[in-house]
């Protein structure tokens, strides 16, 4: 070892500053999106559209998927090529889940004239969930790849030693979390408050 | 016999695109180096000085009288917002970020950036993110609300043409650029330090940057979080900030600012880091107070979140919020301060060496001085609410930004010019830049103050005759073409410096830190071995060392350095 | 502060210079006592600037009393700004009266974007918001001419966006306010007569208002008593025939981005025109 500092891989370090700096795009988001139903209010009528319930069992599927992907990881440590595969193609489904219950929910509300143009309160959900959508996509995308290569047999040969699963690992939980506090303050909070 | 530890080789320095390090600009377009790619950020950094300056001087002639007609309203608000815009994003910041892509490494040991193809994007974003900022001049019209680009004028109902939309393109891929570079250098500096350069060793420069890094990775995806809605609103018709239809002209603001106010410090950190750099060298002594010094960075940073009101007194808060942002101003002030009496500290008693890079760091401490104490002036609502948004405002924010980051910038320049190019920089022509810019730039801002007492607002194209403002603006236009002719004389000085200068060995300054062990330029490779580093000045350490002991064949790179010897830059004041 | 540092700075930089020899400073690296001086004599500093402004904005800032009605209501606009005295029924732009010796309680709202009032004279700064409402008191203590402007940047003409206080005593002002409360005069002479047909058939009605006929629009200024301003586009002309027909001729030249685009106007049309406002006391 010629550095000493080599306590985590700069994978590691890079994915955690990453994550924190999107954290705080987040937070901004959110920020914007509370800001504005204090500050405009939102048509109770449009908020009322949300469907709870439905995107409730669609966000199980995603929380599943950051499960499923540590067990994913777990089969890697222990050189089970064929659990990784497994358990990989399980999250990538279950990330494709989530997404594909967005995209009906998104159709749903645009056709109840529920748009990003159409008032304060679709320009900040359709921005708010519209970006996470986009991050689930990005670690839809990343995962797939590390599948490929799995099949490929690139994780044969370095069995363990490669930490790109275990960094896209860390964002995908992020993706995860953030969604958690994105559906509780844009579909749980208003059940309780009427903002 | 000393410990010596081998440098890690770069993983592969030109990525196999079969470039070789001899085809011009081919080889610096592909390169990863992070040398090539710190003096490239300097050079963006120079080509949008220029401009912006040239900028600056068209609204100077505008300003110099009364009711004058050289540029009409329309030309002079484009220009101003893209001066603001230019020289924050497009000259400051891909300064402060080519002296820490280039420096960085050196300082800490390393031969190379964490990621040398991210760094290599980093600059990219940023060089076009520029170049579509400027192209909305060609494509109907530039942004033409201001830096701050306050909701709603910046929205479609206010401003028709698509400049606006260039300015929040322009400023989200650059931003993307400074965020990859920022996550660039914290890893590259809790990584790659060479053993024994504990987190408290750190050389003062490397500790700024990497406070300012994380300081740039929290407040950036504020703004890019309002560009992102700002663009929803003007491309889709989302309603965001636009008033009309329920949204907030107050959430830009706040968004804004929240990212606005580190950026001042972003802006600022490096530069200080440099300055502690060279009070030390030129001073002849270790900094005082290290730990504060270091230490008042990381409050600076922490505090930087809880300013942002400031920007807004005037909108309508109410006294509680506008008392803690107050408060929380004050308080700033104070970690500043600890900085500039360390720097005083680190002077006393020492033997001071008056090298432009010197000169530039003193007169920094007054220049900023003044704009720090004007500054405090602000976090006092009442007198905000008479001098915000004035030219007291135009007069502060520049003697923080030239007194401040400009002159650590150049003061940092005239000090790493050497060992980024081999050559000194003329020091005797230097000196004649240092007087007229600092002369054109009291020239031009000091007036400023008065203009704003007087009761001048800031951003007017122009202003009715009124008592003492014809006579002050032409002083202050005045001032500023002494200014605009020193930077050329820079050009020059850097131009014939580059061509003619003299040799500059490799440790010209008999400095402290690491970067001067290597070679000046230094090789494609920095570093072959190092000693293992025992305090703050490992250099320093490596030379006194290597006097104790009998000369075996240099310990420092003795490929490629010659053993040092103190022939070269010592003489440097003689001219 | 700032002559400690500039004198610390010129003795240091005499008394420590190298003099030619190659020798290092003293190696001192630090002293906690004089760290802690560094830290606590500014910190006092400004502990005391502190509680004396949280004092000073107590003290201009309007009291809170919810039931109280603004006197004035202002409205900025680009680039002019919309005077209504509530209950009055007078409405002005640009001139802004007011009686001195009574404490004034003033309402700011936006039309548009943020501007920003600013009599540097009259008390502190005032943004005007849109979709905010901002109040701002002033006691004026002496009857004169006051100026100010916009200090919020909001477009093309925000250089052309002053403001003007004439403070009367009450007197005057009670005068002033009741003759403006009044709808305009009507057309005296022949020429003024045709110069309000021309008003209302062309597209001037459109935008402005002028109390008493047909003209009730608000979007630019109101010109019930314009002839009794002194100036108009907040003081770029003065308020006479000449300045008038020169602004309706050529809007975009003398104001440019301005909202009133180019007519095309006959000469004796904007004479008229120019004659009938001129007229409107």
């Amino acid at each position: 070892m010629t550095t000493m500092h080599n306590n985590q891989p700069d994978n590691k370090i890079m994915i955690k500053l990453v994550v924190g700096t999107e954290a705080m795009f987040f937070l901004c988001l959110i920020m914007a999106f509370i800001y504005m139903a204090y500050h405009s209010g939102f048509e109770p009528h449009e908020l009322n559209q949300l469907d709870l319930r439905t995107t409730g069992i669609y966000t199980l599927a995603l929380i599943a998927s950051s499960f499923t992907l540590l067990l994913a990881d777990r089969c890697l440590k222990k050189e089970k090529m064929r659990g990784l595969k497994g358990w990989l193609c399980l999250t990538l489904l279950l990330g494709a889940t989530f997404l594909f219950g967005q995209g009906k929910e998104y159709i749903r509300l645009i056709r109840g004239s529920v748009t990003l143009n159409g008032s304060v309160f679709g320009s900040s959900f359709f921005t708010l969930t519209g970006f996470h959508g986009l991050h689930v996509f990005i670690g839809l995308v990343i995962l797939s790849i590390i599948l490929l290569l799995a099949f490929l047999g690139d994780y044969d040969k370095t069995v363990g030693r490669g930490s790109a699963l275990s960094t896209a690992a860390i964002y995908w939980h992020f993706v995860d979390i953030v969604w958690i506090v994105v559906f509780a303050v844009v579909y749980v909070l208003p059940e309780f408050t009427r903002l | 016999m000393e410990e010596l530890v081998t440098i890690p080789e770069p993983d592969r320095p030109f990525p196999g695109l079969g470039v070789s390090s001899n085809q011009g600009l081919l080889q610096w377009i592909s390169s990863v180096d992070h040398k090539m790619i710190g003096i490239m950020y300097l050079l963006v950094s120079l080509l949008f000085f220029l401009i912006g300056g040239l900028l600056a001087l068209f609204m100077r002639v505008q300003l110099a009288l009364p009711l004058n007609h050289f540029l009409g309203p329309e030309a002079y608000n484009q220009f101003f917002t893209m001066h603001g815009t230019t020289m924050i994003f497009f000259v400051a910041m891909p300064a402060v970020f080519g002296f820490s892509v280039y420096f960085v490494p050196l300082m800490i040991g390393a031969n190379e950036m964490a990621f040398p193809r991210l760094n290599a994007f980093g600059l990219w974003l940023t060089f076009f993110g520029g170049l579509l900022l400027y192209f909305s001049f060609l494509a109907g019209g530039a942004p033409d609300a201001g830096w701050f680009n306050y909701a709603p004028l910046n929205e479609k109902n206010y401003s028709i043409g698509p400049g606006i939309d260039y300015y929040a393109m322009g400023l989200l891929i650059s931003g993307i650029g400074s965020v990859v570079t920022s996550v660039n250098l914290i890893v590259t500096i809790l990584n790659y330090r060479v053993k024994g350069m504990a987190l408290h060793k750190l050389p003062l420069f490397v500790w700024m940057v990497l406070v300012n890094s994380f300081l740039l990775l929290a407040a950036f995806p504020s703004l890019n979080a309002a560009l992102a809605m700002l663009l929803l609103d003007r491309q889709f018709n989302a309603h965001f900030f636009n008033t009309g239809s329920g949204g907030s002209a107050l959430l830009w603001q706040h968004l804004f600012w929240i990212f606005g106010h580190p950026e001042v410090y972003i802006l600022i950190l490096p530069p200080f880091g440099i300055l502690s750099e060279v009070f030390q060298v030129f001073s002849r002594k270790p900094i005082f107070g290290y730990p504060f010094v270091a230490a008042s960075s990381v409050a600076i940073a922490l505090l930087a979140f809880g300013v942002w009101a400031h920007h807004m007194f005037a909108v309508g808060l109410g006294n509680p919020v506008n008392t803690f942002f107050s408060a929380s101003s004050m308080l700033i002030g104070i970690p500043t301060g600890v900085k500039v009496f360390n720097w005083l500290a680190t002077m006393y008693g020492g033997k001071i060496r008056f090298s432009v890079s010197m000169l530039f760091a003193i007169a920094f401490l007054i220049e900023f001085t003044i704009g720090g104490l004007s500054g405090i002036a602000f976090s006092i609502v009442p007198i905000d609410w008479q001098l915000t948004d004035t030219y007291y405002v135009v007069a502060h924010i520049h003697y923080v930004f030239i007194g401040g980051t400009i002159f650590g910038l150049l003061s940092g320049l005239f000090y790493w010019f050497p060992k980024m190019t081999g050559k000194m920089l003329d020091e005797r022509a230097g000196k004649w830049f240092f007087w007229l810019f600092v002369i054109g730039f009291n020239g031009t801002f000091l007036v400023q103050h008065a203009l704003g007492m007087l009761g001048m607002p800031r951003r007017v194209y122009t202003y009715p005759a009124l008592p003492a403002y014809g006579i002050l603006n032409f002083i202050s236009t005045a001032g500023a073409f002494l200014m605009g002719g020193s930077v050329l004389l820079l050009v020059f000085i850097i131009r014939r410096s580059l061509k003619r200068g003299r040799e500059a060995g490799d440790d010209p300054w008999d400095a402290y830190t690491l970067e001067w062990a290597a070679a000046s330029p230094p090789a494609l490779k920095n570093f072959d071995t190092l000693p293992v580093v025992t305090g703050r000045r490992p250099f320093w350490d490596m030379k006194l060392a290597a006097r104790k002991r009998p000369l075996p064949g240099d310990p420092i790179n003795a490929a490629t350095n010659p053993p040092h010897t103190k022939k070269t830059g010592d003489d440097y004041d003689a001219q | 502060m700032l002559f400690l540092v500039i004198g610390l700075v010129v003795f240091i930089c005499l008394r420590y210079r190298a003099k030619g020899d190659k020798s290092e400073g003293d190696q001192q690296t630090g002293n906690n006592l004089l760290e802690g001086l560094m830290i606590g004599i500014p910190a006092i500093l400004l502990g005391w600037f502190f509680i004396k402004s949280v004092g000073t904005a107590r003290a201009i800032t309007p009291g809170s009393d919810p039931a109280r009605k603004p006197d004035i209501v202002i409205t900025g606009h680009q680039w002019w700004w919309e005077v209504e005295y509530p209950g009055s029924g007078a409405i002005t732009a640009n001139e802004v009266h007011l009686p001195v010796g009574i404490p004034i309680l003033m309402e700011m709202r936006s039309g548009d974007v943020i501007h920003d009032w600013w009599v540097p004279e009259l008390g502190n700064k005032t943004d005007l918001v849109p979709g905010n409402k901002n109040y701002l008191s002033v006691d004026i203590d002496k009857p004169g001419d006051y100026y100010g402007s916009c200090s919020e940047f909001c477009g093309a003409q925000h250089a052309w966006m002053r403001i003007h206080v004439v403070a009367e005593s009450p007197g005057d002002f009670a005068a002033w306010l009741s003759a403006n409360g009044k709808p305009a005069l009507p057309p005296a002479d022949s020429l003024s007569k045709e110069g309000a047909a021309l008003f209302q058939i062309h597209t001037c009605a459109n935008c402005h208002r002028i109390g008493g006929t047909a003209a009730i629009a608000g979007a630019g200024p109101d010109l019930t008593h314009v002839g009794s301003r002194r100036t108009i586009l907040t003081g770029i002309l003065p308020m006479n025939e000449a300045g008038l027909a020169s602004w309706i001729s050529h809007p975009q030249q003398i104001k440019p981005g301005a909202r009133m685009p180019d007519f095309i106007f006959s000469k004796d049309s904007i004479a008229a025109i120019a004659h009938y406002l001129a007229q409107l006391k």
